[in-house]
């Protein structure tokens, strides 16, 4: 494994309250967002790493935050079920919205911001992007709801899995427009880029990809353990999959997409892979472990993975940057990292 | 380069039927001080809300593993919550898990051993089940979820010890273990009970069990109870008021004295007597002789009577297949209810189709490893429905070190565990389930010795 440190140096490194749970940029890339487990929610400038705002963590933990996907509007959610939204320079919320009781961590903007999703318990909320008013909600869920994510090119339709598998609902609607019941239970789930496919990690050691125009999904088994992270690289070629030490890379181009397919698979993390992205319009994926590492691969080439950082702790969280030169990761004991690169990608 | 493995975070499983005193001890545990900050996950329909700072609630959430199949089963709930919870587990010690009355322990305990990150980061420290020693008995033969809490069970607390007399203690302390020869029973009054007992049991030890619970590789017997009766001269007679089976079996043997000696005389005797094929009936209202004549009294609805022939005052050893509880059965002379003493009850042999037991195994010999997995694995495999908990120490030959196996229903898990050092090697096993053949375990477990 060779190192990459000269090509992407550490810029600055700051500590949350606790573990990291989630990094997100802000669509300029000015500013980065860390969200502990527990505690403040750190919004840092994305030069310096100083931060700019500490707001106040959820009480009960904290769930998920969100940047509106054109404005430097952050939105917190937590488990005392309270979306706070709040805009630069993020003194105090511009808005709190108080759902019902209950298991609440998910929460996502679609992509003109028009509408914002959050979960509590079996219920998802459809909320007004703008006024936060609840416009729809959608409870026929068999369990509580693991994870969300909406279509790229659909601004109204929505994926949620729970026990049962995922279902496709699309807002204004009353009725699941796709239902996937596959017996068991999907952890999370993300819709691809192009809006073709929607891939959800299963609490067995599997992953589902449904095409959404497709009755029958593809069931794919036999990773490691359960499959706890999932990245799509922006043009939808390339799905990468973490179940286990090994990240597994399924082509989803053709008319075929992966079926018949022989997926390419990276070996180099010596624990599991909790997290994965790709670099926007580049086949090049970040991916960091419970072994504390964070590694580099080219998904079309293959070959040895570059080393871009060591860490003692658990590797929770990485993320590209939207300018395509700055991957920031997190740890498990609250460390977030943001690296640089500085030379051509050629040279991985 | 790797990342040091953290400790496992200890994990208790509180069950119990609704009033048997899970919340007081929830409420022990979290005020007592004894230096652990324990992070509580209730049930939703909790008895009482708990004042404690981290306290979650959850609803029951099953999720299927593998097509449907019941043994792998898991709670899903637990595995979102702790999940959670071990993303702060500097804020605590422990974790404690309370289920709800109705609960099957069964998904709780897979959930350790099927979820990745949970068998990676979490250890059951104890299952903990919450018995109302006065009101079990009204609800075991007919509730699956108290003899299958039971059957899960590392810790057994017989609460509400103070409603019961000792004997009637006695007697379901004897008709538990029979379902859970392992667990270690302690008898409480309000859940009072040293917290260490419940928050350091440090996970299953069967050489503990079995080192300081002789009971459990105790013969059985053919009857439940025996106790001494001193009769006064005069007519005596037998009325009982409840019916559960058919018939009951009785034998009526004349002793010298009532002492401890005596009973353990008269019950070697009564072994003897029950092997007998001849019995005698006895319908209501007929008598029973007090000259080791085994009788099968009839039970019928109502009040029923039998007037017993004592010789005359003296010592009498009586001996039932049935706790006389069971049927409110008494022994009155000249209109007063006699008691026994002494009394004792007894492993039973009998087992009913439905009824939870446990067997255990043990054989000073080495074993070979791969006949020993090929049989757990086939046994759980066909077996596991009925097999709620299996747990075994073994001496695999050509390795010093001691193999763990441990089991719940289908799922099995194996760990290599310290040396075997100066202490003698054998196999130590024991199964909790429905439906055990003893013989044919023990047969088939031999088959696997090297």
């Amino acid at each position: 494994m060779k190192s990459a440190a000269r090509l992407m140096p550490e810029r600055w490194t700051q500590l949350l309250d606790e573990h990291t749970l989630d990094l997100r940029w802000s669509p300029d890339g000015a500013y980065l967002a860390g969200m502990p487990s527990v505690g403040r929610i750190a919004v840092h400038d994305a030069e310096t790493g100083n931060p700019v705002a500490l707001l106040p963590g959820h009480a009960g933990g904290n769930g998920g935050i969100t940047w509106h996907p054109a404005r430097n509007t952050l939105a917190t959610y937590g488990q005392d079920s309270t979306i706070r939204i709040y805009e630069a320079p993020f003194v105090s919320p511009t808005r709190e919205i108080l759902l019902a009781k209950g298991w609440a961590d998910r929460i996502a903007w679609n992509l003109d911001g028009s509408l914002l999703a959050a979960t509590v318990g079996r219920s998802l909320f459809i909320l007004d992007g703008a006024t936060g008013e609840i416009r729809q909600t959608f409870s026929e869920h068999k369990s509580t709801i693991c994870d969300i994510s909406w279509n790229p090119k659909r601004l109204r339709e929505i994926a949620s899995v729970c026990d049962g598998g995922a279902r496709m609902w699309r807002v204004n609607e009353g009725k699941a427009i796709g239902e996937f019941d596959w017996g068991g239970a999907s952890l999370i789930v993300s819709w691809s880029p192009n809006g073709r496919w929607v891939v959800t990690g299963d609490q067995t050691p599997s992953v589902h990809l449904y095409e959404t125009n497709e009755g029958t999904p593809l069931y794919i088994q036999g990773y490691e353990t359960k499959v706890k992270s999932l990245a799509w690289q922006t043009d939808s070629t390339w799905l990468a999959t973490g179940g286990g030490r090994m990240i597994t890379i399924w082509p989803c181009t053709g008319k075929k997409g992966p079926r018949n397919a022989t997926p390419k698979q990276f070996l180099g993390h010596l624990k599991d892979v909790h997290a994965l992205d790709f670099l926007p319009g580049q086949p090049v994926l970040a991916s960091g472990g419970r072994d504390g590492l964070v590694l580099l691969w080219l998904a079309d080439a293959g070959g040895d993975p570059s080393l871009i950082a060591r860490r003692s702790a658990e590797v929770t969280s990485v993320r590209w940057s939207p300018d395509r030169i700055s991957l920031a990761f997190g740890t498990a004991d609250g460390e977030v990292t943001v690296c640089r690169l500085n030379n051509s990608l050629q040279s991985l | 380069m790797n990342t040091p493995t953290p400790t496992p975070t200890p994990v208790t499983v509180l069950t119990g039927f609704l009033g048997s005193g899970k919340t007081t001890l929830m409420n022990r545990l979290l005020t007592e001080q004894h230096g652990q900050r324990i992070a509580v996950i209730e049930n939703e329909y909790g008895e009482i809300g708990i004042d404690h700072e981290l306290v979650i609630n959850a609803d029951e959430e099953i999720f299927e593993m593998n097509n449907g199949c019941i043994c792998c089963t898991v709670r899903g709930d637990l595995i979102r919550i702790m999940g959670n919870l071990m993303k702060r587990r500097d804020k605590f010690d422990h974790i404690l898990i309370e289920t709800t009355g109705l609960a099957d322990p069964g998904p709780v305990v897979q959930t350790f051993f099927v979820d990745d990150d949970m068998k990676e980061q979490l250890a059951i420290n104890a299952v903990v089940t919450l018995v109302d020693a006065k009101h079990i008995l009204h609800h075991i033969d007919d509730a699956d979820e108290a003899k299958e809490q039971i059957a899960f069970a590392d810790v057994i607390l017989l609460n509400k010890c103070d409603l019961v007399t000792p004997a009637e203690l006695d007697r379901l302390e004897a008709r538990i273990k029979a379902m859970n020869g392992v667990a270690k029973i302690h008898r409480t009054t309000n859940a009072d009970i040293e917290i260490p007992k419940i928050l350091e049991v440090g996970g299953f030890n069967l050489e503990h069990a079995i080192g300081i619970d002789p009971k459990f590789l105790e013969p059985e017997y053919p009857f439940e109870w025996g106790g001494i009766f001193t009769v006064p001269e005069g007519a005596a007679e037998f009325v009982a008021t409840v019916d559960p089976d058919p018939s009951m079996r009785l034998v009526i043997i004349p002793v010298s004295a009532a002492t401890e000696e005596a009973l353990a005389t008269a019950r070697e005797q009564a072994v003897r007597i029950f092997s007998a094929t001849e019995l005698t009936e006895a319908t209501p209202g007929t008598s029973l002789k007090a000259d080791s004549t085994l009788h099968e009294i009839v039970l019928e609805e109502g009040e029923m009577r039998w007037l017993v022939e004592f010789p005359g005052a003296g010592n009498f050893a009586i001996f039932t297949e049935h706790y006389p509880e069971e049927l409110d059965l008494k022994l009155l002379a000249g209109g007063a209810e006699m008691t026994a003493h002494p009394a004792a009850a007894y492993k039973p042999d009998h087992e009913h189709d439905e009824e939870v037991t446990s067997v255990g195994i043990e054989v000073e010999a080495d074993c070979d490893g791969n006949k020993l997995n090929r049989w757990l694995s086939k046994l759980l495999q066909e077996k596991g429905n009925d097999i709620f908990r299996m747990k075994g120490v073994f001496a695999v030959k050509g390795n010093p070190n001691r193999t763990i196996f441990q089991g719940v229903h289908m799922l099995l898990d194996a760990q290599e565990a310290d040396p075997w050092g100066e202490r003698k090697r054998k196999n130590s096993l024991v199964f909790i389930g429905r439906n055990l053949d003893r013989e044919e375990l023990n047969q088939s477990f031999r088959k696997c010795l090297a």
